[in-house]
């Protein structure tokens, strides 16, 4: 196991959307002024927003962690559920099941979770009714 | 020259205005007088614009600065054409900088009309990195440099229509006058500072085939005044896609994209980036960011207000017909394409600005979240920095003390 040098976590709520892309900004913001090489910050960017527009629009609510390495960085993205029952099929661009509200706000196109595993170096998704697990690494090489 | 503008100490009484309006935090109050950080400024020229005491001056060379000995060419900004009263003909503003000296005056609605064309194309060819965005304001190329490095990649590898007006000029002063390059000299009369540092220090973009920057403010007088004198009647050629440049929204709609967006004035463009970075706006092929209000008509060192200037461009271009356009250079946007006239690298080589080891960013990301706790957070300003934050950051950085803080002392 390599040595964790620093972790954040963040509280996601369900169904905010007056805050929405709040915590992946601040990840962003914190990033950028630890040094971190620019282009890895719009990958975690892009990957963190993502992943807590999901959490927001499609679950009961959960957490986000950060986990800086010496040589990568760790998105954690849990929820408490209803999980994805058809993991597959949510993978496939263009699957979406964002309901009318969400898809006023702009969302729905079913990119995200492709999107999502196109910008990560390792992609992980595990889900059961308990909830959503995914974690990416992103290397800083 | 590392900046356009300069302050004038005299006049600064350390107001602090300017400082909590600039959009990357390049200004401080030191001993009651603003201080930039160049390497931060973007020229974006919003100190100038909020100063109540008028302490921001332009650094611009003069009417004076025309070599006799060269042939001299000025091309104004078709922002310029929006700075006269109503219905003003573009051939008596050329009229009068040629009475003030110059021996030849380029039309840069031309230069921008053949850019569009070349934008259109080359966001067509571009697969990747969505949106494109435009590369010819420069206070928005360099906010991208110090603020949002990582869309470097985004920005279109083209040239503006200043630079393509400043070739295709060199190339008129050649074929029409037979002066070869070196007896040349091209002045652009500018709308803002960020022009003048493109020309005088491009960190974005390759040198410049402009020589000497006017701002405008500096030659408005002399210009009116010659304008008084020789009015005659005369007939103007631009191009109403060219004019459409200096409006929000114009090169939009001289490229003829379909998925385009046109955000103007600093702040909004500052939001946009966040978007883009975050991936937001990857279903949009085009983004024009202006770093002024209506963009280049909203100019600092324009003479008329944004939106009345914009009125007077429109009028100009409603009472255009380009149905038979005598623009030779028009209808040879193929040759000057094929001659790879339009291409313009971008320097992409981003440097962290403090280039720390990530052990070490987080040890002061740290100590700055602790000290933002302790400050009282309501972005005075009076310690000399911008914000609480900013203020936590400079202790940090050694560059203040906690000593500053006005509210600290005073619950003391
Ligand atoms: N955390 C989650 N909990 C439950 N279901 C999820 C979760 N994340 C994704 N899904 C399901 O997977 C589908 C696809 O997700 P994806 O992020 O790819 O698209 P989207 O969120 O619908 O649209 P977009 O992300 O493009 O706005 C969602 O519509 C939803 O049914
Ligand atoms: S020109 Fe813009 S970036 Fe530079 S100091 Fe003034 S406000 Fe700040
Ligand atoms: S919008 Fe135009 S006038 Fe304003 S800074 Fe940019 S190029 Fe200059
Ligand atoms: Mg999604």
């Amino acid at each position: 196991m390599e040595e964790l040098i620093k972790r954040y976590e963040y509280e996601i709520i369900a169904n905010d959307f007056d805050i929405a892309g709040s915590t992946s900004s601040s990840i962003k913001r914190n990033l950028k002024s630890i040094g971190v090489d620019p282009s890895i910050v719009r990958k975690v960017a892009i990957v963190s927003y993502e992943a807590e527009i999901n959490i927001i629009i499609h679950s009961k609510g959960g957490k986000m962690c950060l986990e800086i390495y010496k040589d990568k960085l760790t998105i954690r993205a849990h929820d408490n559920g209803p999980g994805i029952s058809n993991i597959d099929l949510a993978m496939s661009e263009g699957f979406s099941t964002a309901t009318n509200e969400a898809r006023e706000f702009g969302f729905g196109a079913g990119m995200g979770l492709p999107n999502m595993k196109k910008y990560s170096d390792n992609f992980n998704i595990t889900s059961s009714s308990e909830g959503t697990n995914i974690d990416i690494d992103i290397y800083m090489d | 020259m590392e900046r356009a503008f300069y302050l004038d100490k005299n006049k600064c009484e350390g107001c602090t205005n300017c400082m909590r309006k600039c959009p990357t935090e390049a200004i401080r109050i030191v001993n009651e007088k603003a201080v930039i950080n160049n390497d931060k400024c973007i020229h974006c020229g919003e100190c100038i614009r909020v100063c109540p005491y008028n302490a921001y001056n332009s650094v611009t060379d003069k009417i004076d600065d025309i070599n006799k000995n060269k042939f001299s060419i000025a091309i104004p900004s078709t922002a310029v054409y929006g700075q006269f009263h109503i219905g003003t003909e573009i051939c008596n503003i050329h009229k009068a900088l040629l009475s003030m000296g110059f021996d030849y005056v380029y039309d840069e609605s031309w230069g921008a009309d053949l850019v569009s064309q070349a934008v259109r194309n080359r966001v067509k060819e571009i697969k990747d990195n969505r949106p494109v965005i435009n590369s010819n304001c420069p206070a928005v190329l360099r906010l991208i440099k110090v603020k949002y490095p990582s869309l470097m990649e985004n920005i279109i590898q083209l040239q503006s229509p200043m630079e393509i007006s400043a070739i295709l000029a060199r190339k008129k002063a050649k074929e029409i006058f037979g002066k070869n390059d070196e007896d040349v000299e091209v002045f652009y009369i500018s709308p803002c500072p960020a022009k003048s540092i493109r020309v005088y220090s491009p960190i974005v973009l390759g040198p410049s085939k402009i020589d000497k920057v006017i701002s405008l403010k500096e030659i408005y007088g002399d210009l009116i005044r010659e304008m008084k004198m020789h009015h005659e009647i005369c007939y103007s050629n631009p191009s109403i896609k060219g004019l459409k440049w200096s409006l929000s929204g114009g090169q939009c709609e001289a490229a003829e994209l379909e998925h385009s967006i046109a955000v103007s004035g600093i702040e909004n463009v500052l939001n946009i980036l966040e978007e883009i970075e975050m991936g937001k706006l990857n279903h949009i092929d085009f983004v024009e960011l202006m770093s002024c209000n209506e963009s280049c008509v909203g100019g600092p060192f324009n003479f008329e207000n944004p939106f009345v200037a914009k009125n007077n461009i429109n009028y100009i271009i409603k009472n255009t017909d380009n149905s038979n356009i005598l623009i030779d250079d028009i209808d040879r946007f193929e040759e000057f394409d094929k001659l790879g006239y339009f291409e313009q690298k971008i320097n992409l080589g981003f440097k962290n600005a403090q280039a720390l080891n990530i052990k070490a960013g987080i040890e002061r990301l740290e100590k700055v979240n602790q000290m933002v706790k302790i400050l009282p957070k309501i972005d005075c300003g009076s310690c000399g920095s911008p914000t609480c934050r900013a203020l936590a950051e400079d202790i940090v950085d050694g560059i203040n003390t906690i000593e500053s803080c006005v509210i600290l002392k005073l619950k003391k």
